[in-house]
């Protein structure tokens, strides 16, 4: 939970933050959560992701894009393509995100597991933001078909 | 949502924006809305959360600071519904009669939901194997639904407390923890503690921890229960569940 909080958000006590909210979210809706309807996995994942998010969301990000590139710097096995190579091969994702254009892969990956805005992932790739944006919807739409 | 056209195939791309993060602010709100409103939006972000999760297993796998554990533990909504609990059970004591099981069953919600936490918390998700418990028992309170520790059995055999708060032990008294596999043997000790901390607990004698089996807390003199059984008040219980 801690790491997929930090992916997004970057500084621990922040991270801490998004974990605490959640763990008491994931308390009081406790009593819905159905096990039939989906796995209890995904379920914690999505209540920290959207969590750290929101928090991300409210701050303010210029203070976030300082640390951002000393992060990428000092963890280099953290670029899309080592976190997608970390992926089961036998597992459907995997295999759907390799049959990407590497560009595509990237974006997907990085909007997914930093909380990565639109601007932020067209400042990282060079590519112009209404690119960007029709980019994303036709590969949700590819990975859609694919994971079928 | 006015900036995308609504139809069957843009709501399900929306719904997978919407999971990524990527949505504006206005339009992350009505999501938000939608979802808690059309079955069939929360559907469709359902599937593209269960589709994305695998990137969650690949993030790197932190202990939480000891810091964290205490806030929440002490966090006050989080007390308040065990309170609440009691509150609402004293006044009316037949309500226990009337509806033991819709009880029993938001009890077992809550213990389920405190197990799977505490797993995912711990990093139990990661693909570490190794480190990864078979089963874990989360003990609550008793009288509540406050989960007060949690024992987790590994694969290896080793069997672990983790206390997630603090237990009042009177200066002549101690903490022995039981486990109950079969009720022909009777419960049998595998831990005595002067103070609530995470131990390991005996194995000596004990066969592997096995689903359902009961583990408990009880308050014994400073040398535990002369009788070899518990004879103190049970401070806290739970069953082992089979970790995800």
């Amino acid at each position: 939970m801690l790491g997929v909080a930090l992916r997004i958000l970057r500084r621990r006590p922040l991270a801490e933050e998004a974990v605490h909210d959640a763990f008491v979210q994931i308390w009081e809706r406790a009593a819905s959560f159905d096990p039939q309807r989906g796995a209890a996995r995904s379920w914690i994942y999505a209540i920290v992701r959207h969590r750290a998010l929101n928090i991300l969301r409210g701050e303010v990000r210029t203070d976030l894009t300082a640390d951002f590139d000393d992060l990428a710097l000092a963890s280099p096995d953290e670029s899309p393509e080592t976190v997608v190579a970390m992926l089961s091969e036998a597992g459907a994702l995997r295999r759907c995100l390799d049959r990407l254009e590497p560009d595509k892969r990237r974006l997907i990956v990085l909007a997914y597991i930093h909380g990565l805005s639109h601007g932020e992932l067209a400042a990282r790739l060079a590519i112009p933001l209404g690119t960007i944006k029709s980019w994303i919807r036709r590969t949700l739409i590819s990975l859609r078909e694919c994971l079928a | 949502m006015s900036p995308h056209p609504v139809g069957e195939g843009d709501l399900d791309v929306t719904a997978a924006e919407f999971v990524l993060g990527l949505l504006p602010q206005a339009d992350h709100a009505a999501a938000e809305r939608l979802l808690q409103e059309d079955r069939a939006f929360a559907q469709a972000v359902a599937g593209w959360r269960a589709r994305f999760t695998e990137l969650d297993d690949t993030a790197p796998v932190l202990p939480p600071g000891s810091g964290l554990w205490s806030r929440i533990a002490r966090n006050p909504s989080l007390a308040a519904q065990a309170v609440g609990d009691r509150r609402a059970a004293r006044p009316q004591p037949s309500a226990l009669s009337i509806k033991p099981a819709w009880r029993g069953r938001s009890l077992r919600a809550m213990a389920m939901a405190a197990a799977l936490l505490l797993a995912a918390a711990l990093g139990y998700f990661a693909q570490d194997r190794a480190s990864k418990p078979v089963l874990i028992a989360v003990l609550l309170a008793e009288g509540s639904a406050q989960p007060a520790a949690v024992v987790s059995a590994y694969r290896d055999g080793r069997i672990e407390l983790a206390p997630l708060q603090p237990i009042e032990v009177p200066p002549d008294r101690a903490l022995q923890v039981w486990t109950l596999w079969d009720r022909a043997v009777g419960p049998k000790s595998v831990g005595l503690l002067d103070q609530a901390r995470s131990t390991r607990l005996t194995t000596e004698g004990i066969p592997a921890t096995g689903p359902k089996q009961l583990f408990e807390i009880t308050l014994e003199p400073r040398n535990g229960s002369p009788t070899g059984r518990p004879t103190g008040p049970i401070l806290m219980k739970g069953l082992a569940e089979t970790a995800l």
